[in-house]
């Protein structure tokens, strides 16, 4: 199929998913307890004040009419303002989604550039020892909560042999946060560790399937070494489930930030949500909601792409 | 004239999680230059496990001894770099599955170019260029633009001749083919046979060959080797073992290979039936897909079954035979035409009436091990359509029956209890048919029920239906690419092509003397397990081949 044409449906298909997010979002706002308007004037408004707010927001009209009102303003941009910080909440993302890019993309590169060599390893190492103690590891890695292995991190590395700051970067532009890379390291680490425990058991899985295909055979009869088989043939060809998993995994890997920038105090948008979530901020909280579902959409529609480029069968209709 | 591959007492034993299991045992086996040796059995026999020994690629599991030499170097004792320098150089090998043989990321001339790099010191330009070449050799059209394509791309005779094409790379004195042409067509078949035979004798290549199709034998080989239960018990030129057999082993191997039967046969003449239709597609199209990228699976075929009669369907994959079968099953359904089961329309047929319908016809389907649920005992197996269709039966009258039904399959009754994995092949198809014959079905559809068996199974299955037919009356409608298995089995065959119906009529005047060329092809392909026959037949092919090519 032309690629054009794949592309144009496959974004039509994003944007119809991305509405029924805007419909959900739409939806969990108006399902708050007294609506929007106990949000705002607080538990103490009578019913008196709160008739009186519906009224001058619109919201009294039918639900449908509320919906398109809601979606012109998404469209430019207006996601509401925060009860609490009295803030433009689109405003406030600006501000915060390009640090929690910096840790989430960074967590993400140093995680796969550790997992895939590893896992591949392990598979060539099945059942010896070395694959034991890293599928051990990775198990511990994963079953972890991810706030319990920042602390200990922060401990041994702040407090016993004091290498990195307890604290990531503190500026509030990009450039700013790069400007103190040491800093980022624990925050990135913390980030990436269960990253590398997911998918070194991904590739490691792939990579055995792939070892034991017929075309790692014919590779052998042909008189290649191993090592050739396994950067030429094998690598390439693990690597294809793995990508399709890479889109899924964005919303895990926000979920992280948001505990990791909590424990770093790192100013993302992870301690924006969970700012939001202690004062019931809903706009900011349904706001955030927004921003990762749409990152989440945008990363496996990047995923898929990626598997077309990588897997010539794909763009067939074959696989 | 030294040998390029001698075997001195090989053994090969697994070791499974069970214990060891010995695989191979004393075999010894040398095959000079130029000289093809077919190494031929049963499955399990142990003749793919020699033929990997041979180049050292046994699984990681097992253990070689004895002696295996290679052009003079000693395989079983050699390092994997040593094997490495060995492979694709001296000896090479081809595979069973052309789907699976090549890495489907990378193009094929790189796949090529990789197996001359391994062993010469060119560039990849020099390398490219090289594989653009073999490609020419092994008769892939367009080698140039062909290089760069992906192994999906191609068909499973184009992949199999890169896969060949891999292996002639650098010339090697030795080639190993494991079942080079089980998974192909008959007519694609007898092209890579004549390409490999070709190449052999080009370049004086040795050649050890593992098929179990004695046809390929009697087309190839010039000695062969009969293997049993991981021993060769027998040896010599290929008339000696084909035609005048020695071991009893060996006899009766051949014995249960059906033949097609090329000259006029001696009073066995199948009567036609008379019986009304059991089944009839009339002008049946079917279309997978939608859009410009639709599959125009069926066009126009029309085929009737009628009570009694074994009708046999045959074609070369992608031919449409399968799908005619389901649109009879009901499993697909037609875009145009109609049809009539048991009398009423199929396609108009809804709910209950459809269910009732359906309870009439039994199916067996080709592959033994994915047909039949591996959590359900064999009992359960043959009880469910009871369930389905017979609801009102109790548990006590279901066991009865399904006892009953197993005993007709010349199974045991006491195997009811068993899982379908402690069965074997031949024993699962039993299973199959007992269940497709459970509603006492007035249609059994068989998709290639015995492809996937040895010979020696595949008759004994075959004889159980015929017998059963006889006596339970059901009509057949038997599906395979094995011209000689439908010529014993049909009564008519119905040729198809492309989706369409070539030709149709009864079995012995169609195979013997087809109206079409394609059929004729078709038949010309087949190869015969007679070596002086099978020399002239294929004599005659390549000859009308050069004629019809100039």
């Amino acid at each position: 199929m032309d690629t054009l044409l794949y592309l144009t449906r496959r974004i039509a298909q994003a944007l119809v998913v991305i509405l029924i997010v805007t419909v959900v979002v739409f939806g969990l706002l108006h399902a708050l307890p007294g609506g929007p308007a106990r949000g705002i004037l607080g538990p103490q408004a009578t019913p008196q004040q709160i008739t009186l707010f519906n009224h001058d927001q619109g919201l009294d009209r039918p639900l449908p009419v509320q919906y398109l009102y809601y979606l012109r303003q998404l469209l430019h941009g207006d996601l509401g303002t925060s009860y609490t910080l009295n803030e433009a909440v689109s405003q406030l993302i600006e501000q915060r989604l390009p640090k929690t890019l910096v840790l989430t993309v960074l967590s993400a590169v140093v995680g796969l550039l550790l997992a895939l060599p590893l896992g591949m390893w392990q598979a060539v190492r099945r059942n010896k020892p070395a694959d034991y103690v890293i599928t051990t590891l990775s198990f511990v890695a994963y079953s972890t909560p991810v706030y319990f292995l920042g602390l200990v991190l922060v401990m041994v590395f702040t407090q016993v042999v004091r290498w990195f700051p307890s604290q990531a970067p503190q500026g509030d532009t990009v450039a700013q946060v790069f400007a103190d890379p040491v800093a980022l390291v624990l925050p990135v680490v913390t980030g990436a560790a269960s990253m590398v425990a997911v998918f070194s058991r991904y590739m490691r899985a792939a990579t055995l399937e792939n070892l034991s295909e017929d075309y790692v055979r014919t590779a052998r009869a042909g008189g290649s070494r191993q090592r050739a088989i396994l950067f030429r043939h094998v690598f390439r060809n693990s690597l294809t489930p793995v990508i399709a998993m890479l889109g899924y995994y964005v919303p895990v890997l926000f979920g992280g930030a948001l505990v990791v920038e909590q424990l770093f105090n790192y100013p993302g948008m992870g301690l924006l949500f969970w700012s939001a979530a202690q004062s019931s901020d809903y706009p900011v909280l349904l706001g955030c909601v927004l921003v990762i579902s749409v990152a989440t959409v945008v990363g496996t529609l990047l995923a898929d792409v990626v598997q077309r480029v990588v897997d010539p069968r794909v763009k067939g209709g074959l696989a | 004239m030294n040998n390029i591959l001698e075997m001195e007492n090989l053994g090969v034993t697994f070791s499974t999680e069970s214990g060891d299991v010995p695989a191979v045992r004393g075999v010894s086996l040398r095959v000079a230059p130029g000289e093809t040796l077919a190494l031929v059995g049963e499955s399990g026999s142990g003749k793919s496990t020699v033929a990997l020994a041979a180049l050292g690629l046994l699984p990681g599991n097992a253990r070689a001894s004895g002696g295996v030499s290679v052009g003079g170097t000693d395989v079983v004792g050699a390092g994997e770099a040593e094997l490495a320098r060995l492979r694709g150089r001296t000896a090479s090998m081809v595979f069973q599955e052309p789907a699976t043989a090549l890495d489907p990321l990378t193009r094929i001339g790189r796949q090529i170019a990789e197996v001359v790099r391994n062993h010469r010191d060119v560039s990849r330009q020099e390398a490219a260029a090289e594989a653009v070449e073999l490609l020419r050799r092994v008769g892939i059209p367009d080698p140039e633009r062909r290089a760069s394509a992906f192994p999906f791309q191609l068909s499973g005779g184009q992949r199999q001749r890169v896969v060949i094409a891999m292996a002639i790379a650098n010339s090697p004195g030795l080639l190993v083919a494991d079942e080079p042409t089980t998974a192909l067509d008959v007519t694609v078949q007898a092209e890579i046979l004549d390409l490999l035979r070709a190449l052999a004798v080009d370049s004086g290549t040795g050649v050890l060959l593992v098929t179990h199709n004695m046809g390929v034998v009697a087309d190839f080989a010039d000695r062969v080797a009969v293997m049993l239960e991981g021993e060769i018990v027998e040896t010599g030129t290929v008339e000696d073992v084909l035609l005048r057999p020695t071991h009893e082993y060996t006899r009766r191997l051949l014995e249960a290979v059906p033949r097609l039967t090329v000259s006029e046969p001696v009073g066995v003449v199948h009567e036609e039936s008379e019986g009304a239709p059991v089944v009839e597609l009339r002008g049946v199209g079917v279309r997978f897909g939608r859009g410009p990228r639709a599959v125009r699976a069926l066009d126009d075929v029309s085929l009737t079954v009628r009570a009694g009669e074994t009708v046999g369907l045959v074609g070369e994959s992608g031919s449409g035979k399968s799908t005619a079968a389901r649109v009879a099953l009901g499993l697909v359904a037609p875009e145009s035409g109609d049809v009539s089961l048991f009398g009423a329309d199929l396609r108009k047929a809804r709910g209950r009436a459809r269910r009732t319908l359906l309870a009439g016809v039994g199916v067996v389907l080709q592959d033994p091990v994915a047909s039949l649920d591996a959590r359900m005992s064999v009992g359960e197996c043959v009880a469910e359509p009871l369930r389905v269709h017979r609801s009102g039966m109790g548990a006590a009258e279901r066991r009865e029956r399904v006892a009953e039904v197993l005993e007709l399959v010349r199974l045991p009754r006491e195997l009811a209890r068993r899982g379908p994995r402690e069965l074997s092949g031949g024993q699962r198809q039993r299973v199959s048919l007992a269940r497709a014959l459970v509603l006492a079905p007035r249609l059994l559809v068989a998709d290639e029920p015995t492809s996937a068996l040895d010979v020696s199974v595949q008759r004994t299955v075959l004889e159980v239906i015929a017998e059963l037919q006889s006596e339970l009356g059901f009509a057949c409608l038997f599906v395979s690419h094995d011209l000689a298995v439908v010529q014993q089995f049909a009564g008519r065959v119905v040729v198809m092509r492309g989706g369409r119906v070539e030709e149709q009529g009864p079995t012995m005047s169609t195979l013997l003397h087809p109206e079409t060329a394609y059929t004729r092809r078709l038949i010309a392909a087949v190869p015969i397990p007679d070596p002086v026959l099978q020399r002239e037949r294929r004599e005659r092919r390549v000859a009308s081949g050069t004629e019809a090519g100039a």
